[in-house]
């Protein structure tokens, strides 16, 4: 419907972004991280995002059209664990109101940064800590389950019962499908986190909040994914709308074709991901996000190939 | 009285431009570039004619031409990293207001020998001068530095160009020159001045022509609205988010 076939290469052109992309490519990256994601269960914002900033699309684009790709890959997701049940919309509600707020503060974080020029480094850092760290604990235990798996040991998948001082905290509330009664402090606390780095970062954070939920709050395995999709979903919507207001930077047709190529590619992996066991997947996914930390590691550290760069400020004239 | 109000402004025209002077006539292949979904860059011709300024007596050539493109201004900063405890990140850096965001130089032949140094200075050819005019405060050892290290990551990006083959003679007064527009290039107003150069390299005439790239139908039409709209335009952005994940989820269910 808006690209016109000009030859075997086929670009497009993004209105926002100002320049022209091969659409299979963009539909390729799409549907490659998709699949991770499906496979995954994250959204794979945090694949995507770096991925079309080292493809030559500005970095505020990529960042605000990623959040609406989020959203799209998340959506059907959402909705079939919604249909088994599968989202404690009470906890979900909560998180989504709190990370709303964290939300807009990472916009304002985002403009901030841009206008003192250093958001490639803040960028680049918060990549490798907020990576990194989650990374690392995912590998944690995805070897710890692996190794008593080998030593012929019961994995208990959920620990019942088991409560920590996070519980024990003020003003608490009985979540019913979680079966939980717990604070509403470190529910509220988590959504504005997630909500303030998946704004800065364009990532959903999936792979943060499944194990602060579990961890953190001992949120059901039946629920986590279902209710951690829902609110990933709810806050890259917010985020699009806010970044639409503020940079103005969302490409929609940039956005499009990744969502076609992201919402596909999300279907054949949450089908192969049947074949794997949870923590196969998890260490999988550590690995992943483990590399993804280094890269942004290795930039900071070795030196770059040109130490100059440019950044176009404002245009000038009209236009 | 109509004959000789106009008979006065031939000689008033005869007066002002000295006897055997030379004019350029000039254009460009296309006024207005327009920017569609399938835009991968653009090349535009520009030709011209060397005109006698006495009727009836040819122009006397050799003739040599130099174009300069310039792209609408933008303001751009040029930064410098360097290693601040180990880690690399921005340390310094220099604004330039109004520096062209396309800048291509085509000229007949190279350019020191097809022009004099005054010139090529006095019409600010060089991008460099460019970089020199647009930064902002007094100009420094640093700001030149910085304005060449810009000229250069522009000449990298493929918005710079210095072609200094690109004008062709088709006779002994007419040329043909060919730029190429990038994909990336930025939208707005350019402007392609052509100087006419003598045997002496003096500057005998010179021209402008103003072209414009600009974005139309569905492109300009999302990129107003992203603007002008953002709330609506962020709004449609979420419902196309969530049509296309619920559109995957039920076809695939099947």
């Amino acid at each position: 419907m808006f690209v016109s076939v000009a030859g075997p290469r086929l670009q497009i052109y993004l209105p926002i972004a100002e320049l022209s992309m091969n659409l299979f490519f963009l539909i390729g990256i799409g549907g490659a991280v998709g699949f991770l994601s499906g496979l995954f269960g994250v959204g794979g914002g945090f694949l995507l995002t770096p991925l079309l900033i080292f493809s030559g699309v500005p970095a505020p684009v990529a960042v605000a059209s990623v959040t609406s790709q989020v959203a799209a890959a998340s959506t059907s997701g959402a909705l079939s664990y919604y249909r088994r049940g599968g989202i404690d919309l009470h906890l979900a509600l909560y998180l989504v109101l709190a990370s709303t707020i964290g939300a807009m503060a990472g916009v304002a974080t985002f403009s901030v940064l841009r206008a003192f020029g250093q958001l490639d480094l803040f960028i680049s850092v918060s990549y490798l800590l907020v990576l990194g760290f989650f990374g690392t604990v995912m590998m944690t235990e995805a070897t710890r389950t692996f190794l008593r798996r080998r030593r012929g040991l019961v994995i208990r998948e959920k620990l019942p019962g088991q409560h920590n001082w996070i519980h024990a905290l003020p003003m608490r509330i009985r979540f019913k499908r979680s079966r939980l009664y717990i604070s509403v402090i470190p529910v509220l606390a988590i959504g504005v986190f997630i909500g303030w780095v998946g704004a800065l970062l364009g990532i959903g954070g999936g792979f943060i909040l499944v194990p602060a939920l579990v961890y953190l709050l001992r949120v059901p395995a039946n629920v986590v994914v279902g209710t951690s999709l829902l609110q990933v979903v709810a806050m890259m919507c917010v985020t699009t709308i806010l970044q639409a207001l503020t940079s103005q930077s969302v490409d929609i047709l940039l956005a499009f074709c990744l969502m076609v190529g992201g919402t596909v590619g999300a279907q054949f992996g949450a089908s192969a991901g049947k074949y794997l066991r949870g923590d196969q997947l998890r260490a999988l996914l550590a690995l992943l996000v483990l590399g993804v930390a280094i890269r942004f590691g290795l930039t900071l550290v070795l030196a770059p190939s040109d130490p100059f760069s440019t950044a176009v400020l404002a245009a000038g004239g009209a236009g | 009285m109509k004959v000789r109000w106009f008979g006065l402004a031939v000689f008033a025209l005869l007066v002002a431009a000295p006897a055997g002077a030379e004019t350029l006539v000039s254009t460009v292949s296309s006024p207005s570039i327009q920017i569609t979904s399938s835009f991968d860059g653009a090349t535009l011709t520009l030709f011209g004619n060397i005109e006698s300024g006495t009727p009836g007596v040819a122009p006397v050539g050799p003739f040599n031409v130099i174009v300069v493109v310039t792209g609408p201004p933008q303001d751009r900063v040029a930064r410098l990293k360097t290693n601040v405890f180990g880690i690399w990140t921005n340390t310094d850096q220099v604004t330039f207001r109004q520096f062209p965001s396309f800048y291509s130089v085509l000229a007949s032949g190279k350019l020191q020998s097809i022009a004099d140094p005054q010139v090529l200075l006095d019409q600010s050819v060089f991008p460099t001068d460019q970089a020199m005019t647009a930064v902002v405060g007094k100009a420094s050892t640093k700001s030149m530095e910085f304005g060449a290290e810009l000229v250069r990551l522009m000449t990298e990006a493929g918005h710079f160009v210095i072609d200094e083959g690109a004008v062709h003679f088709l006779s002994s007064t007419a040329y043909v020159a060919q730029v190429t527009l990038p994909s990336d290039v930025a939208n707005g107003g350019f402007i392609a001045h052509t100087i006419v150069l003598d045997q002496d390299r003096q500057l005998v005439a010179e021209g402008s022509q103003n072209f414009s790239v600009t974005k139309t139908g569905f492109e300009n039409f999302v990129f107003v609205a992203s603007r002008q709209q953002p709330l609506l335009y962020g709004i449609v952005c979420v419902l196309l988010a969530l049509g296309t994940g619920w559109l995957a989820g039920v076809v695939f269910r099947r």
